[in-house]
């Protein structure tokens, strides 16, 4: 079933002035509920600005992204919010992390938005934070964290309110092999657990595991057949 | 209205950055009962003296010629008496007296409820008699000869914003010590039954002695209203001290939404908070800031002026040494407080609610990369 269709998607930053910037070009590909897919290339490539569409961080300059259905780059604010609240995961380079707060309080950050109950909402925090392989720091200041406990952390709060879709941006970026390898492990179980998932990437430690099922290829903005 | 877990988070994002908060904090307290202060101090004085007006006579008619007061006699008196409309008039004999050793003026008003040996002091002037160690009588010196008179009452201390320097004994000491014949008056005090009337005796009364000051006793009142103004120099740098302190305060509020504070919005805006989410949560943590720092504002202000008696502020306002023992009635002008709420806490919230807007709305793709 297609859980995601990108159809024709253009990106331009100031379309109107003498600078204007191609991000993205005619970008149309699908994806499969519960594939995981790498979009490869250099930095500058196109990969991040593609993930912020397909996530409503940002909309495109034209072109269709289709979601589960809905088109995603038409929904006002308050639905956009409501679909990256319930439907998606990002997980970012720089982990994004509220500092100040410690695990279990970063982790609870989307929780807070529901009408859910003090209990239901540790039980749901606890299940993200065990499955992200967290939960013994969940009191912990993010600012005192290792950077493999922060992705962990970001990973905890990407799942907790148990999206379909995960985004990860460049996850691999600011790890050192040991944590990078643990990512690519906690990636089977986002496919036990059936998860879509888009990463933008260009570590080639992806290339030697059998977890991705499929690689787009990008450059300068267009994808490369 | 908002969430009980969004009010949680607010606040657990509040405590994050409480010295931030407590910065804002600080600052808002201080301008509030600053304000305030000079609020309930100003409210005590105008409402004690607008208080007192209020049993005096109808009109006041005084002797003055070039800006000086003169006597008044019996014949003035007479003719003022005569006018339709006037049911009495009173004679009144009041002056000051120099008190050398301790250099204060004492304002004598005559009393014809005391005997001829009693007199009843304000607090200012029983304070400046004890210091000489005139604890129960008072030795006046007049072309006489010694009169010592016996206190035998100290004024009530609500009205001590008029009675602090004032002496009341019989009208009789009063006219010995000042040095007045038994005709003189130093004031006559018309009773008009009709206070329709008052405009137009008070215009009779001038017509019939040139001479005279004739003041109604709504005059008086005005006069009291408009006295502590809030125009005065001094009042003009208490403004600006709060002025330069709020603008600092709005400064620090407009940093609460920028520089680190920024990234946060944009990574709430990832995670699923929409833009009404964010101002909700910015709203929470400073209306919680605002009306908390307002409250304590206003009580340190409250204490400050009812209970310590505002110490430095009361000289501001009354000024003589006598003035120090003047205690302040507790009148809260709520109106007034209610403005100061408005003016302060609404551009308090506005400063970092705005912003905050501002980075919500704008494309958070770049800032959470």
């Amino acid at each position: 079933m297609k859980q995601i269709t990108v159809s024709n998607v253009d990106k331009i930053y100031n379309p109107t002035k003498e600078n204007a910037f191609y991000a993205l070009k005619q970008i149309s590909f699908e994806v499969d509920a519960g594939e995981i897919v790498i979009l490869k290339g250099v930095s500058g490539s196109g990969k991040s600005t593609l993930l912020s569409l397909i996530g409503g961080l940002s909309k495109p300059s034209s072109g269709d992204i289709i979601v589960e259905g809905e088109a995603i780059a038409k929904l006002p604010d308050r639905l956009a919010s409501r679909y990256r609240h319930e439907r998606v995961g990002f997980i970012f380079q720089s982990f994004n992390l509220l500092n100040g707060l410690n695990v279990y309080q970063n982790v609870m950050a989307p929780l807070m938005l529901s009408e859910w109950s003090g209990s239901q909402m540790e039980a749901k925090i606890d299940q993200a934070l065990q499955i992200a392989n967290i939960a013994h720091k969940k009191g912990q200041k993010v600012s005192d964290l290792s950077g493999g406990e922060k992705q962990r952390c970001a990973i905890a709060r990407a799942l907790v309110m148990n999206p379909p879709i995960i985004l990860a941006d460049e996850p691999t970026a600011n790890l050192d092999t040991h944590n990078s390898l643990m990512f690519i492990e906690i990636l089977k179980t986002f496919k036990a657990m059936g998860k879509t998932v888009l990463i933008a990437t260009h570590d080639v430690l992806f290339e030697e595991t059998d977890v991705i099922d499929r690689c787009i290829h990008m450059k300068d903005g267009a994808m490369v057949v | 209205m908002f969430s009980k877990n969004l009010i949680e988070y607010a606040v657990i994002l509040l405590f994050k950055d409480r010295a931030d908060h407590l910065f804002s904090f600080t600052i808002f307290t201080f301008i509030v009962s600053l304000l305030s202060a000079v609020l309930f101090v100003s409210d005590a004085i105008r409402s004690d003296l607008t208080g007192a007006a209020q049993f005096g006579p109808d009109i006041v008619v005084e002797n003055t010629l070039a800006g000086r007061a003169y006597k008044l006699n019996e014949e003035d008196r007479e003719s003022i008496a005569d006018l339709a409309g006037v049911s009495a008039v009173e004679g009144d004999v009041e002056g000051y007296y120099y008190f050398s050793q301790q250099r204060v003026w004492f304002h004598l008003i005559g009393d014809s409820s005391l005997s001829l040996r009693e007199m009843s002091v304000g607090e200012g002037v029983k304070e400046a008699m004890k210091l000489w160690h005139y604890d129960d009588a008072f030795n006046f010196f007049s072309m006489q000869g010694k009169i010592t008179l016996k206190m035998v009452k100290t004024e009530s201390k609500q009205t001590n914003i008029l009675s602090n320097d004032v002496i009341f004994m019989h009208p009789a000491n009063v006219r010995a010590i000042l040095g007045f014949k038994v005709d003189e008056y130093s004031k006559l005090l018309v009773t008009v039954p009709n206070p329709s009337e008052v405009g137009d005796i008070t215009l009779k009364i001038v017509q019939l002695l040139p001479t005279v000051k004739a003041t109604s006793k709504e005059d008086i009142q005005a006069s009291f209203r408009h006295l502590f103004y809030y125009k005065g120099g001094i009042f003009m740098i208490l403004y600006w001290v709060c002025m330069l302190a709020f603008l600092i305060l709005l400064k620090n509020q407009i940093s609460l939404a920028y520089g680190e504070k920024k990234k946060e919005i944009a990574i709430l805006r990832s995670i699923g908070y929409a833009i009404k989410d964010i101002i909700a949560l910015k709203f929470i943590q400073n209306a919680v800031v605002a009306f908390s720092a307002f409250l304590l504002g206003v009580l340190i202000a409250y204490m400050y002026v009812f209970l310590f008696q505002a110490p430095l502020l009361r000289a501001i306002f009354l000024g003589s040494e006598l003035g120090r023992s003047v205690e302040f009635t507790p009148i809260v002008d709520l109106n007034l407080l209610f403005l100061l709420f408005v003016f302060s806490v609404i551009p308090f919230l506005a400063f970092v609610i705005i912003p905050s807007w501002k980075i919500a709305i704008a494309d958070m793709s770049e800032a959470v990369r």
